[in-house]
């Protein structure tokens, strides 16, 4: 018997969904750019420089940052490394399955990349040691625990609280040779990224889809914002279309909820 | 009516000793009844039964089962019943004999996401069960709002002979479609469909409590009656 892909919503609660949504509700009780609650832990592995175990509704997410030092790209001698890379549990949902990682969570690791380091949040410069030599580089690996639609965005909360808190051992240049000292610092982080994903379900654009509303949308689109109100980065998804007019009531939205999420986040940071 | 003795067992629990007729999840050694699962025994008059707890849904010859459309090939519906194992219904049942998958568009009559109510056609654990919506009430059910019980408390939400499901429908004016595999649709007025829906619900989680019934009145009382 061969495993569905994906979940396949009932034609009728689909019918439903449209419905309650063009009067501006969602099956779950939540209007339409209301995001599902965020609940934040950080520092939950000890042995990971930084750590998160983000729960967006029933969407859970762990994140683990690791420094340590490497030679940087040749294009970028002077600019550390930084690199996201996801997996999605096989007992995260029953359609996933274990192998090599899945076009989606390829998909929800650049995504993700991409809002982090467009955003210009850690700042490489520092994590520079010896100029095409030696740099600092930084893994953070995302597992996706349990799925409910909606992975860009806590993951994308994972990442970001798992880097806020991240600190790394200093390391000294002497003679251009590296030494590792017992000093810690905090992983240089400047700007704060928040990325908000929007689904169309019929006509309406609805913040934060769950696992039932994605599989009856036809598009989505993730838009990423930092503090000072600049779109940093965005992806579209899904094979229908989008109108132009939408795009910019998505990121309008995007930056009016995300700065709600960015506080949230922040004071389970700070 | 003989008097009924129930009790809550665990696998390996003796549930009586005699000679009684007994269903399933029990097994007879010697003159014992060994419980097989977590549950709660029956012991009377038309012999030993025990109603597991929890458990999926095992696929019986003649079970009326209500499930979703989730994939279409050449030759028939792939139907979700809530189950390990996928339902299959022919499209021969549903065309006649007659059926080519040239000229017949199969899902101009079920799409995938469709909810239908089925009859399992046959069954053996080697094969995916084959479904036929050959009789009366079977087919597309084109509204309702689906809830998923425990199938294993189907038995509690019907009632004796229709007991508990009647006095539900009645009460709330909603029409319930109950099936063996745990899927309910509840359709009805929007005033009353989410009494019917606590209601339900209600059963699922006080399934073994002695007084139910007592219970799903009380939930009741308040509302008017639809019908």
């Amino acid at each position: 018997m061969a495993m569905r892909k994906n979940y396949v919503v009932e034609t009728i609660r689909k019918a439903q969904l449209v419905e309650l949504l063009a009067k501006g509700r969602r099956l779950d009780g939540r209007g339409l750019d209301e995001h599902r609650p965020i609940r934040v832990q950080t520092g939950v592995i000890q042995k990971a420089n930084g750590s998160a175990m983000v729960s967006l509704g029933n969407t859970q997410i762990l994140a683990g940052v690791k420094v340590a030092t490497g030679t940087p790209f040749p294009d970028t001698p002077d600019q550390g490394l930084l690199v996201v890379n996801a997996e999605i549990l096989p007992m995260s949902s029953p359609y996933a399955e274990p192998g090599p990682p899945s076009e989606e969570a390829i998909e929800l690791a650049r995504v993700v990349d991409r809002g982090v380091r467009e955003s210009k949040m850690v700042d490489l410069t520092k994590l520079c040691l010896v100029k095409a030599k030696t740099v600092y580089t930084v893994f953070v690996d995302v597992n996706v625990m349990n799925v409910d639609g909606n992975l860009f965005d806590a993951t994308s909360y994972a990442v970001v609280t798992a880097l806020r808190t991240a600190t790394m051992k200093k390391y000294v240049v002497k003679d251009d040779k590296v030494e590792a000292t017992e000093e810690t610092v905090p992983v240089p982080v400047e700007r704060f990224p928040v990325s908000v994903t929007l689904a169309r379900v019929g006509e309406s654009l609805i913040v934060d889809p769950d696992a039932e509303e994605e599989s009856a949308m036809d598009m989505r689109i993730t838009i990423t914002t930092d503090e000072d109100g600049n779109v940093c980065a965005s992806q579209k998804g899904e094979a229908s279309g989008i109108l132009p007019q939408q795009v910019l009531q998505a990121a309008d939205t995007s930056l009016r909820v995300g700065s709600q999420i960015r506080e949230e986040l922040m004071k389970a940071t700070s | 009516m003989p008097m009924i003795e129930r009790k809550q067992v665990v696998p390996g629990d003796v549930i009586a000793r005699g000679d009684y007729r007994w269903g399933d999840y029990v097994e007879k050694r010697g003159d014992e009844y060994i419980a097989l699962r977590i549950g709660l025994a029956e012991v009377g008059g038309d012999g030993i039964r025990l109603n597991p707890m929890t458990g999926s849904y095992i696929p019986r010859a003649e079970d009326q089962v209500i499930g979703k459309v989730v994939d279409i090939n050449g030759f028939g519906w792939v139907v979700d019943i809530n189950s390990c194992f996928e339902g299959f219904l022919p499209a021969s049942f549903v065309f006649g004999r007659e059926f080519s998958p040239a000229t017949h568009d199969l899902s101009s009559k079920f799409a995938v996401g469709d909810i239908i109510g089925a009859r399992i056609e046959s069954f053996e654990r080697s094969r995916d069960p084959q479904l036929s919506i050959r009789g009366r009430g079977y087919g597309k059910i084109p509204k309702g709002e689906i809830v998923k019980i425990s199938p294993t408390k189907v038995p509690r939400l019907i009632g004796r002979h229709g007991a508990m499901i009647n006095m539900l429908s009645e009460r709330t004016g909603c029409d319930i479609q109950v099936g063996q595999n745990g899927v309910v649709v509840v359709i009805g007025p929007p005033e009353s469909t989410p009494t019917a829906l606590r209601a339900i619900k209600v059963i699922d989680d006080e399934a073994h409590s002695a007084d139910l019934g007592r219970k799903v009145e009380e939930l009741l009382g308040g509302t008017q009656t639809g019908a």
